[in-house]
């Protein structure tokens, strides 16, 4: 059974239709990336999937669980996360507490979700600022730590929204890695980047979105080739 | 059915001067987002100003208006300039308890001026009633229910019309466009707050024959103008206007047909149900 | 751990934090065995009285973020319970209170799921409107509440307590009180912020849809801040009742109580531990001075021909809201985070700061 399954979802405000019809399905441990211009509805999707708002119409089916209606509390123990586009430290907390707080998601436990914490803080390599305020770190570490956060948790999928936005080239690099660090440890992810290059390097599959419809979906190479989805970007051609 | 309509019309009439209460907090909200709860306070202030008026020189409240309205829009532009504006981009709940402090600090102080002794304001016409088709109209809420539709009147007029009325209006609509477009919006935000500070003070006056006075007045008066620009939509000048007529309505009915006592109540009742069911009012723009 | 705007938390301060708790409420507890005035004694109830309200306050409006500025709800539902049960139904106090506070946990559900879709601003101008509601519908059922003439306490029955009778005629036994409901509000509190419910109080505070996202129920949790908010209020105000002895609707449900709460934490340095009991510090001094001058007589600072007593006397008798009203402005403009963190930076200052430089970064 595919871990998540986006069954002809659409979500309309008011007369705009966002998503249109969309459909496609993930299995585990792949790393799927979804790209498209800006507007496409990617955050929107994102916003579907993950109990933010239901969708319109369709189903979000995840681990063979119906997603429509959840709250995104409720996703989030069901081992669903996401970051955000806009990053949301929890500004007057320190760095530790703010990944213990996404510990405390699988634990009521103070000492073992600090042990989580530290844990995750390593693996972005975040751990010389564990008693900082999270309000204080520049953007790349903001990012990093909301990794740290939603990976405390214990997600079985990661949906992860243009966190490659606004680093440059080392932390992006930095970034990248540490996704195929963590599909190596069996995580999947759901990765919805502006970078080309990036998506390229680490998606098994990309879906491309366009004014709320998908376009088409496809490997890395048949992605780049499709000529839709050069005519998309107007004319960019991808490596 | 005499109740009945009888009831209305004085609850229309309570209602315009709701109404210019409201008004005056909606533009502050809309230019500056700021919820003002000294607001009841500097209606308060109105009264103090008309009652001290006309106690040393007999001058009619409705004449004093022309001295006590730009009095409070000076009080007013000095707020806005020395206080509110240092917190424009704090947190709301900061921004609130600062103007529930400085309400605190102009109510308080006229109770050490004044005391607390209820002070009333008679004049000849104070309890005096005209006859129209079987309905008693009280003289007094009726001139200010006039005078507050003249200046309501006055106000869409310069806020349509004049340059600086309409950069107001742009200033309420997005702050940061209006900058870009050269509106000086520091000033905009002491002409709202001025321009707010004197509406209350006009209702103020206008109520000053009708009501007792005295320093703890305004809080009542700042609650209920809440429930009016909400209930007409929080930035919304006709809302607000339609907001206080209603509420005069609605008191005045709920004190026939509830319990005199309760009528504040029911206000406060539909208070909840409005920000629960329609924050953003009749005819608000839907900001959280 | 107490998160500070200004500075990282230090753990291994919370040793030295205890000790001198302790220290303090040891001291306390010795005071009236040396100072028996009883104005002095009335000073100290009151401040017991604003520490519990602050700190019961500050867990759902420090921790949570959820500025309720109609707490008077919780502290009247405490007095009228603890009051009426006893004059009506000859229950004493130490019983009363707990029905007082199951009651104000019950109306905090009532009121937490009505307000709590409300964000923000809204949500302050819906907390205050329950608690007008509450406030003029005792006055308005008089039959229940006695309406405006309010209720009068005849006289509390003495507590048989380990073969020792206690009695509650003077100032000394409510001290007693005070100083244990204090401590135990103090521990409740901090019992919450180093637990899970502190740190997801926290997160709703700093970010609803982020922590919503990260597993927190958020109406789940931010009921649970209203009900021990509540229950603390209003075993301050059930106890206030049984201390002056005499309540109707307006000293027990008017804005100005809940005013006076919000205070206590702003002036203090709200989200800390410390933050009301300094706030109580500065705020319930003031407030007893202004409203009675004589006590300093009664107590000796100064002398019964003195002139600050005859001016405070002649101008500014019951200006104790006015002087609130100043502390509040001055506080909002230029200490935000109140009397705590006016110390913090100046501690901080003369210690020159020997984190990193991107540590001493302000926050957001």
């Amino acid at each position: 059974m595919p871990m998540l399954e986006i069954q002809h979802v659409s979500k309309f405000f008011g007369g705009l239709a966002a998503n249109a019809d969309v459909s496609f399905s993930m299995e585990g441990g792949m790393i799927m990336g979804r790209i498209g211009p800006n507007g496409a509805g990617k955050t929107t999707l994102f916003n579907c999937i993950t109990g933010y708002y239901p969708p319109s119409k369709g189903e979000v089916m995840f681990k063979g669980v119906r997603l429509n209606g959840l709250q995104p509390d409720q996703v989030c123990r069901l081992g669903m996360v996401r970051t955000w586009q806009k990053v949301r430290p929890l500004a007057k907390m320190t760095v530790l507490d703010n990944v213990m707080v996404g510990a405390l998601a699988r634990t009521s436990s103070l000492a073992k979700a600090r042990d989580v914490a530290h844990e995750q803080l390593h693996i972005v390599r975040l751990d010389h600022k564990d008693d900082h305020l999270a309000g204080g770190l520049p953007i790349g570490e903001r990012k990093k730590l909301e990794v740290a956060r939603v990976l405390a948790t214990k997600p079985e999928l990661l949906l992860l929204d243009e966190v490659m936005g606004g680093l440059n080239p080392a932390e992006s690099e930095e970034i990248i890695q540490l996704i195929l660090d963590l599909k190596r440890r069996g995580l999947t992810q759901m990765v919805i980047e502006h970078d080309m290059k990036a998506i390229m390097r680490i998606s098994d599959r990309i879906v491309v979105l366009n004014s709320g419809e998908k376009l088409t979906e496809g490997n890395p190479q048949e992605v780049a080739n499709h000529k839709d989805v050069i005519a998309a970007y107007l004319g960019e051609r991808v490596e | 059915m005499t109740v009945f309509l009888q009831s209305m019309l004085s609850g229309l009439l309570v209602g315009g001067v709701y109404a210019l209460i409201g008004v005056g907090l909606t533009i502050i909200f809309g230019v500056m987002r700021v919820i003002n709860f000294a607001h009841g306070d500097l209606l308060m202030l109105g009264m103090y100003a008309t009652w001290f008026i006309f106690t040393k020189s007999g001058l009619d409240p409705y004449v004093a208006l022309l001295a006590t309205a730009p009095l409070l829009f000076l009080w007013g532009a000095f707020l806005q300039k020395v206080f509110i504006n240092r917190v424009l981009n704090a947190l709301p709940q900061n921004q609130i308890l600062l103007t529930i402090g400085l309400g605190l600090i102009m109510s308080n102080s006229m109770m050490l001026l004044f005391t607390s002794d209820y002070r009333i304001l008679t004049t000849t016409y104070s309890s005096s009633s005209f006859d129209v088709g079987g309905l008693s109209v009280s003289q007094p809420l009726l001139y200010s229910f006039l005078i507050t539709a003249a200046i309501t009147g006055a106000l869409f007029w310069f806020l349509s019309r004049t340059d600086t009325g309409q950069a107001i209006r742009a200033t309420a609509q997005d702050r940061e466009a209006a900058q870009l477009m050269g509106i000086n919006v520091r000033w905009t935000s002491i002409l709202a707050f001025g321009i707010g500070s004197a509406l209350s003070g006009a209702a103020g006056t206008l109520i000053a024959p009708t009501y007792y006075i005295y320093p703890q007045v305004g809080s009542a008066f700042t609650l209920k103008a809440f429930v009016i620009v909400v209930l007409g939509g929080m930035g919304s000048i006709v809302g607000a206007t339609l907001g206080g007529l209603i509420i005069g309505v609605t008191e005045s009915l709920a004190a026939i047909y509830v319990a005199s006592g309760l009528k504040e109540l029911v206000v406060f009742v539909l208070f909840l149900a409005l920000l629960l069911f329609r924050p953003s009012g009749l005819l608000g723009k839907s900001r959280a | 751990m107490t998160p500070s705007p200004l500075r990282p938390a230090h753990r291994g301060s919370s040793l030295a934090a205890l000790l001198a708790f302790a220290a303090a409420v040891i001291l306390l507890a010795i005071f009236p065995s040396f100072v028996k005035k009883p104005y002095v004694l009335h000073m100290g109830v009151m401040l017991f009285l604003a520490v519990i309200q602050g700190q019961a306050w500050n867990v759902i409006g420090g921790y949570t973020g959820q500025y309720s500025v109609g707490h008077s709800a919780f502290f009247g539902i405490g007095a009228y319970a603890t009051m009426m049960l006893l004059e009506v139904n000859k229950i004493p106090p130490w019983w009363g209170i707990w029905a007082a506070m199951a009651s104000a946990m019950i109306l905090s559900l009532i009121i937490g799921s009505i307000t709590f879709r409300l964000r923000g601003p809204y949500f302050v101008l819906a907390s205050i409107s329950v608690a007008e509601i509450i406030r003029l519908a005792a006055l308005h059922f008089k039959g229940f509440t006695r309406g405006a003439e309010g209720f009068l306490l005849s006289s509390i029955p003495p507590l048989h307590l380990f073969g020792t009778e206690i009695e509650f005629f003077t100032k000394r036994s409510f001290y007693y009180v005070g100083l244990l409901l204090a401590v135990v509000t103090i521990a409740a509190n901090w019992a919450v912020q180093h637990s899970k419910l502190g740190y997801y109080f926290q997160a709703i505070r700093e970010d609803q849809d982020a922590a919503h996202s990260l597993g927190i129920n958020l109406s789940f949790y931010k009921n649970v801040a209203l009900a021990i908010s509540a229950a603390f209020t209003a075993a301050a105000g059930g106890f206030f009742a049984m201390f002056v002895k005499f309540i109707d609707p307006n000293i027990a449900f008017g804005l100005d109580v809940s005013v006076q709460i919000v205070l206590i934490c702003i002036v203090g340095g709200i989200g800390t531990i410390i933050g009301p009991v300094l706030g109580a510090m500065v705020l319930v001094p003031l407030s007893e001075i202004l409203r009675n001058p004589r006590g300093l007589v009664q107590v000796g600072v100064l002398s019964a021909d003195s002139g600050v007593v005859r001016f405070i006397e002649t101008y500014l008798s019951n200006a104790h809201l006015l002087v609130f009203g100043i502390l509040v402005v001055v506080v909002i403009l230029f200490a935000p985070e109140g009397v705590l963190g006016v110390i913090r930076r100046i501690v901080g200052r003369s210690r020159r700061r020997r984190t990193a430089p991107d540590a001493a970064a302000s926050p957001a």
